[in-house]
């Protein structure tokens, strides 16, 4: 009885509400489920958040939006299996993409049917040559990082940077990037030092880096030994600037470094505390949602107003047309300007940089 | 910075370096010596040394202040704990042992290295603790070359357990029965020596000296966590076997020797801080290839 009476609502209220406006779907790639669920669930309602506002506001075109959520479990295999659902639900286009290894394995599903994958969180320099042309990542890489930092140095006057990096993957890449372009601009790297993971002292490196008498220093590893690191440089005489990568910007350094740490410069990934435009976005979605906006939240909601506006700028749904819109944006959303490379990737990296004051990473400048 | 000021700044870092190293290492030795035990739970009673000496100087703080009048206390309080901790933990894991193979109780000792190193991480959850000293900057600025006074008191504090222990192994009749131990034990317990007192003993000194380090490296570097223990255990590990394992001066002469290897290690022109680890354990495999029983090692027909 009650089902009955619940199937007669829904089917006036359809009739009533499919002639009024059609709807344009939108499929949000996160993984909802798993180790990194908070992270994607954070990214979808960002992008619910937005699809909100588009809607208030008229929709697109007469249309309003909705969204469609595929849970990719951060998990290669599971997300083969909801891109292919999102791709055959009739979307429009695609916002997501937060673990690279479960978003490289999408790109050619998404690709066969050439509909717009706006990659908001996920990046991974594979995700570059894995990407079939419809695309778009609107996160900065680790090259990114090594060019912001480069843009910091030489704004700052430093001529000649030491650089320490622990021998691992991810700070190895990012210190040989940073040598090679700080070289290629015409800069010397008078040190470049590597440190052992798990040693507390670090004064050999010290002396190594002050006999080499650099203008700055570059950590491009993690807070922990980065810690002990800036405070053994402090206590040694050192006076130059202090530099550390992402890998570093956690407030447990201050705990490791104490006053030391005090001026030490970050570069960081654009999350919603030290953007100065996401005032009103921080508000509404903690309005809406309860708690505050997590780190790739930002990306997320601009993601999903650059995917709306292609589709204005296309006027329609035709795939090939978005994808040349978005290529052709020229968009400033709350984490800053989107304007992407041939390769679509940002031409600007959004990496922000902070510096520490009292105890606190406070955006620099 | 010329060649000769990077050449003392570094045996500076050496002298420092070595020091804990040396201090670790007397105890594994002094253990091997007594038991034939290599106890490698002894890197991580270096770091539960580092969080009762910082659980003491979070006590005695705000009486005595967080300088070194309140390191020196609680790390003499943190040694007589973390001593009788030795005390307990050879009790308890390696006194049943002690007749079994050498191998069980080498296992034995793995796991009493697990359950210390998990019981502070479960109690931390892994953070970074802040060890809360505050040691002042002070220096002697001699040109380039910098020797803090941090570093000199560390240095002196460990030159002066050191020979303390050197005073107690030679001139004590305890210190006698743990030379003839190394010997013989089953001789000596003819002899009516007390031979499970002193291996008690040992471990104390052993774990004494190790909090010793543990509480300096934590007020010296400023922060302390479950893992601290690791490397340093290692590294105490081959300071050992260069000196020649079950050798006291042994250890001490291992252990600045292996600090000088690496901090000079760090600055060979083309090879630098990347291969200064490979630098120091190829000449642990050549001291071993050449001359296993260490610098100052005696030969000795059994052996692990």
């Amino acid at each position: 009885m009650k089902i009955a009476v619940l199937l007669t609502t829904t089917a006036i209220a359809l009739a009533f509400a499919a002639p009024a406006y059609a709807e344009m779907k939108i499929g949000i790639l996160v993984p909802t489920t798993g180790s990194e669920a908070a992270y994607g669930q954070d990214m979808a309602n960002a992008v619910d958040l937005a699809i909100a506002e588009i809607n208030a506001a008229g929709g697109i075109m007469g249309e309003q939006l909705s969204s469609v959520v595929g849970d990719d479990g951060c998990d290669p295999q599971q997300a083969v299996n909801a891109a292919s659902k999102l791709a055959s639900s009739d979307v429009v286009g695609i916002v997501g993409g937060y673990c690279s290894g479960a978003t490289v394995p999408t790109l050619k599903i998404f690709g066969d049917t050439n509909i717009p994958f706006v990659i908001a969180a996920a990046n991974s320099t594979k995700l570059i040559s894995a990407n079939p042309g419809n695309a778009f990542m609107i996160n900065s890489t680790s090259n990114d990082q090594a060019t912001k930092a480069i843009e910091y140095f030489t704004a700052n006057g430093v001529k000649s940077l030491a650089i320490v990096n622990q021998g691992d993957a991810y700070s190895q890449d990012l210190a040989d990037m940073t040598k090679k372009n700080w070289e290629a601009a015409g800069n010397i790297v008078p040190s470049f030092e590597v440190a052992n993971k798990g040693e507390q002292d670090y004064s050999s490196i010290v002396t190594a880096i002050r006999s080499a008498n650099p203008d700055a220093v570059f950590w491009t590893a993690y807070y922990a030994d980065g810690g002990l690191l800036i405070r053994q440089l402090r206590q040694a005489g050192f006076q130059g600037k202090i530099a550390v990568g992402d890998g570093s910007n956690s407030p447990e350094l201050f705990n490791i470094a104490g006053s030391a740490a005090e001026g030490v410069v970050s570069f960081s990934n654009p999350t919603a505390e030290f953007l100065p435009e996401a005032k009103s976005f921080i508000a509404d979605y903690t309005a809406a949602y309860g708690s505050a906006p997590g780190p790739y939240a930002p990306l997320a909601y601009d993601g999903m107003n650059l995917l709306a506006n292609a589709i204005k700028a296309a006027d329609g749904t035709d795939a090939a047309a978005i994808n040349a819109a978005i290529n052709a944006a020229d968009y400033t959303g709350i984490t800053g300007a989107i304007i992407f490379t041939p390769e679509n990737t940002l031409a600007h990296s959004n990496f922000v940089v902070l510096q520490s004051k009292g105890g606190k990473w406070t955006p620099a400048e | 910075m010329s060649v000769l000021n990077i050449f003392l700044q570094q045996l500076v870092n050496g002298l420092v370096l070595g020091s804990f190293y040396a201090l670790v290492a007397l105890g594994y030795t002094m253990i091997f010596g007594v038991v034939k035990l290599l106890n490698f739970a002894h890197g991580d009673i270096y770091m539960v040394g580092g969080f009762i000496g910082f659980l003491v100087l979070s006590v005695i703080a705000p009486i005595v202040g967080p300088g070194w009048t309140g390191v020196a206390v609680s790390m003499v309080v943190a040694m007589i704990a973390v001593g009788f901790l030795g005390v307990v933990i050879q009790r308890v894991a390696y006194q049943p042992m002690l007749n079994a193979p050498r191998l069980s109780i080498l296992i034995t000792a793995l796991a009493v290295s697990l359950v210390l190193q998990n019981s502070v991480l479960t109690l931390t959850h892994g953070q970074y603790q802040p060890m809360g000293a505050d040691l002042g900057f002070g220096d002697i600025n001699l040109g380039m070359l910098f020797v803090s006074y941090n570093q000199m008191i560390l240095v002196g504090t460990a030159a002066a357990l050191m020979i303390g222990l050197e005073l107690f192994v030679s001139r004590t009749q305890y210190g006698r029965a743990m030379r003839a131990i190394s010997i013989d034990k089953d001789m000596c317990r003819l002899m009516g020596i007390n031979v499970t007192a002193v291996i008690a003993v040992t471990f104390f000194i052993g774990s004494a000296l190790a909090t010793a380090a543990g509480t300096m490296a934590g007020a010296y570097y400023g922060s302390i966590w479950y893992f601290m223990g690791f490397l340093i255990g290692i590294k105490a590990f081959t300071a050992a076997v260069i000196g020649g394992i079950g050798s006291i001066p042994g250890a001490m002469l291992g252990g600045l020797i292996l600090g000088l290897l690496e901090s000079f290690g760090t600055q060979i022109p083309g090879i630098g801080s990347e291969w200064k680890d490979v630098f120091s354990f190829a000449v642990l495999i050549l001291m071993l290839v050449l001359k296993p029983t260490g610098l100052l090692g005696k030969s000795e027909q059994e052996r692990m």
